[in-house]
């Protein structure tokens, strides 16, 4: 039962790819959609589920969903006005440096989704992380400060907040 | 500034040089442009349920040919790929099955998590490429290529002893290849084994009824056409690819240590 339970957001996940990687809806692709789907969930769930108890929760699900819009309508968009700014003024403006920022998430997953976060904006990407004392050090193009506690209110405190209602 | 007018006029010389030569025939002969008439009597049957003694079945005329018209060459292909992975898996049968000392620790959490996820969808569309294989462009081999993928990247990312501690061994992939392949062998004789059984006529690689046997594999299946035969080759492909191809990755990613005891005794010309 519990490997059931594991394996349930797996295949979910693994049946929605298939058919929108199919890009049909005919029975043969739900059928063999709904089969892949079934074996693939199982394989993998041991690798990609933790707690599963975590994965079937609605609410953190709700939360991820209202992070994908907000990531890619708001802070994407601010990211690359700031980078587009810099590209097309007269002088360069430059100031680059390796910040030092701690996260609270503690969990795997939430350390890949700051850092996945914060990479995938234009003018920062985290370089290296240490997972034991909760540290990430981002590469920054215009570091306003180098104080950790400041440089992570203004990088990564909405990342990690999310982080933290969705996967702690 | 005179170096780049150069440079871009050196270039326009050699677009315009090419153009030229393409278009008097140079560089071989210009694709022609109407279809030859071998590809015209493909295209008119592979799906042409008014000549079901010729067709194969199946909308896409590629895999009909590739495993159906001219299935044995594939089949001969086949044999070629695996005798090239059977030669690998001899050179290091001393150390195939010996257990990997070197524990890695593997790439940090980050990667680690994400090919977690990403393995999910590599395998997934895999087996999408192949299960369409008679309908869309792609096949067994094209989807168990995609599907070696996933075994190569958790290997690098998360360290050999992954696949110990999942209790995938060389013993399971080596089965699994023998049976998909014996499976595969088996679908392109089916029809004939049937027929000697039953005192009916059936070729070698028989796909769909002839003019002179009435043995077929079945044409549809649900609400899409099956290609009968097709099918069934391009999921064993699709298995044996993914396990053959897992079986030579964790062979060769095999740490320098264990790889060496294969060559040793090669200084003093063993």
């Amino acid at each position: 039962m519990k490997r059931l339970f594991k394996s349930l957001i797996p295949t979910l996940l693994s049946f929605l790819i298939y058919v929108i990687y199919t890009g049909s809806l005919r029975v043969y692709d739900i059928v063999t959609g709904l089969v892949v789907a079934a074996v693939v969930g199982a394989l993998t769930s041991s690798l990609i589920i933790e707690d599963w108890r975590k994965s079937l929760d609605v609410r953190r699900l709700a939360h991820l969903l209202k992070f994908a819009v907000r990531y890619f309508l708001i802070d994407e968009v601010r990211a690359h006005m700031l980078v587009i700014k810099l590209g097309l003024s007269p002088k360069l403006g430059l100031r680059p440096a390796i910040v030092k920022m701690p996260i609270k998430t503690r969990n795997d997953y939430g350390i890949t989704l700051v850092s996945l976060s914060i990479t995938n904006t234009p003018g920062t990407v985290v370089v290296d992380l240490n997972k034991e004392k909760g540290n990430i050090y981002v590469h920054w193009i215009y570091a306003t400060t180098t104080v950790p506690e400041e440089s992570y209110r203004e990088v990564s405190e909405v990342f990690d907040e999310y982080a933290l209602r969705i996967f702690e | 500034m005179l170096r780049d007018i150069i440079f871009v006029t050196l270039l326009i010389i050699i677009a315009l040089a090419l153009s030229y030569l393409t278009y008097l025939g140079g560089l071989g002969d210009l694709p022609p442009q109407d279809i030859r008439l071998i590809a015209r009597s493909y295209l008119n049957l592979t799906y042409n349920q008014g000549v079901n003694w010729l067709w194969a079945a199946s909308p896409e005329a590629v895999t009909a040919i590739v495993w159906d018209y001219r299935g044995l060459d594939t089949l001969f292909e086949t044999v070629v790929f695996y005798g090239a992975i059977l030669a690998a898996l001899t050179v290091f049968r001393g150390v195939s099955k010996l257990p990997d000392r070197i524990v890695s620790v593997g790439l940090s959490v980050v990667v680690k998590r994400t090919m977690a996820i990403v393995t999910l969808a590599i395998l997934t569309v895999a087996a999408s490429t192949a299960l369409h294989g008679h309908l869309t462009p792609g096949g067994g081999f094209q989807g168990g290529a995609i599907a070696s993928v996933a075994p190569l990247l958790l290997i690098v990312v998360f360290g050999k002893q992954l696949f110990v501690e999942k209790k995938v061994s060389y013993n399971k992939l080596l089965t699994l290849r023998n049976a998909s392949l014996g499976l595969l062998s088996l679908s392109t004789v089916a029809l004939l084994i049937y027929g000697l059984a039953t005192n009916e006529i059936g070729y070698i690689f028989q796909n769909q009824a002839k003019a002179l046997s009435t043995l077929s594999y079945p044409s549809h299946m649900l609400d899409v056409p099956l290609g009968g035969t097709l099918f069934f080759l391009n999921v064993f492909e699709f298995l044996a690819v993914t396990s053959g191809f897992t079986l030579v990755f964790t062979l060769l990613l095999s740490s320098e240590e264990v790889i060496l005891k294969e060559f040793e005794g090669e200084e003093y010309g063993y």
